[in-house]
């Protein structure tokens, strides 16, 4: 296990490099940081679905645990939109990562990858939004009613905690001390968001992939209005934890989208952002 | 010579006994040991063993590329023998590959 100090905090990183080139050239192959949701979720969902298929269609795939998640540091406060977005952009210094990088985010790790687009644009190459919107007024909005989706989607053991087996309930454990023993759950919905213009500003390729039967695509026709080159994929009858219950369906979605509109050339590892 | 096995099972599961930190994995980690049943394995514990399998046997065991073959319902209800026969696998084409001979333990 990798760690890195970013932002003050201890942060868990994972890295699968793409295959060596067969020249023997210097490795110019783009990088993708994969972000991860809140709460339930940790850099996991991406290492077990789409991290090996992105490395070896040619990406250096980043992955790294969000504050308070999986392996890295739980501070007790601090837990903004934009703290997050303040570690992404200290995690990319620490690694050294200088150029326009292809982020993907899960749930609120693509809202994530929106909120630092908008702050950023010059260092995005591609976003690929799984079950996530921009950090706009109706996300804002609906955020308190998620949270509390997601707390009450544990099982009923969760918040106790018992389970004699340590499986469940150190997960539960886990989670129930970054919801009760953080100020994550009061400053998530808290978060500054993004003028509508910056995120209009927003001008390389966007895909957003939605489950059908989850609520957040309800808000795509936003994501439309402000990001119009935006391509939008529903998923059939897919829960908001698409990703992980469906992850070839996702990867054959997002890996020929990046080939084809993302500025990943198979071959020519080489970045272009399409509308600048 | 083919790869040992059981020298493979015990490694392996000195790993995940360090993972699990001992806590909650009852009695012998055995080929029939399930992931999440039997070793109240998380899928951030997956990648933790990912790490550790990365750093003993090299490039030679591509844990990654094995797991990216199942999803994550299926890499919590891995048998641990069929991780094992994976290793051994890899170990025996790398050395069917380079003309080595030997055990990995």
């Amino acid at each position: 296990m990798s760690t890195v100090l970013a932002n003050g905090l201890s942060v868990h990183v994972e890295r699968l490099a793409p295959p060596e080139p067969a020249s023997g050239a210097p490795s110019t192959a783009p990088t993708a940081v994969l972000i991860h949701g809140l709460a339930l979720d940790t850099l996991a969902s991406w290492y077990l679905t789409l991290a090996q298929p992105l490395a070896a269609a040619g990406l250096d795939v980043v992955m790294y645990d969000l504050r308070g998640h999986g392996h890295t540091e739980r501070p007790a406060e601090g837990y903004a939109l934009d703290d997050f977005v303040d570690d992404l952009a200290a995690l990319l210094a620490a690694l050294d990562i200088t150029g326009p990088v292809v982020l993907l985010g899960n749930s609120f790790g693509g809202t994530i990858a929106f909120a630092y687009a908008a702050r950023h644009p010059e260092r995005v190459a591609a976003i690929v939004a799984v079950e996530a919107v921009p950090p706009i007024a109706v996300w804002r909005e609906r955020m308190p009613r998620w949270l509390s989706n997601a707390v009450a989607y544990l099982p009923d053991d969760t918040l106790a905690g018992i389970d004699g087996r340590g499986g469940l309930g150190r997960r539960a454990r886990s989670i129930r001390e970054v919801i009760t023993g953080t100020s994550l759950m009061r400053d998530v919905p808290a978060s500054r968001i993004s003028p509508d213009e910056h995120i209009a500003a927003i001008g390389c390729p966007v895909l957003c992939v939605y489950g059908g039967a989850a609520t957040v695509g309800d808000l795509a026709p936003d994501v439309r209005r402000l990001l119009p080159q935006a391509r939008i994929v529903i998923v059939p009858g897919q829960r908001h934890t698409v990703l992980v219950d469906e992850p070839d369906s996702v990867r054959d979605i997002v890996l020929p989208w990046l080939l084809q509109s993302g500025g990943l050339h198979r071959g020519h590892h080489q970045l272009a952002c399409i509308d600048q | 010579m083919p790869a040992d096995q059981n020298a493979i099972l015990a490694e392996i599961a000195e790993m995940l006994y360090a993972i699990r930190d001992h806590s909650g994995v009852e009695g012998e980690i055995t080929m029939e040991s399930t992931f999440q049943d039997d070793l109240g394995m998380e899928s951030i514990d997956v990648v933790s063993l990912a790490g550790r399998l990365q750093a003993r046997f090299g490039d030679t065991v591509n844990f990654a590329q094995f797991i990216a073959g199942l999803d994550v319902d299926a890499a919590r209800h891995l048998r641990v023998g069929r991780l094992v026969e994976h290793i051994a696998a890899s170990l025996d084409q790398a050395d069917a590959g380079s003309g080595r001979v030997g055990s990995p333990a």
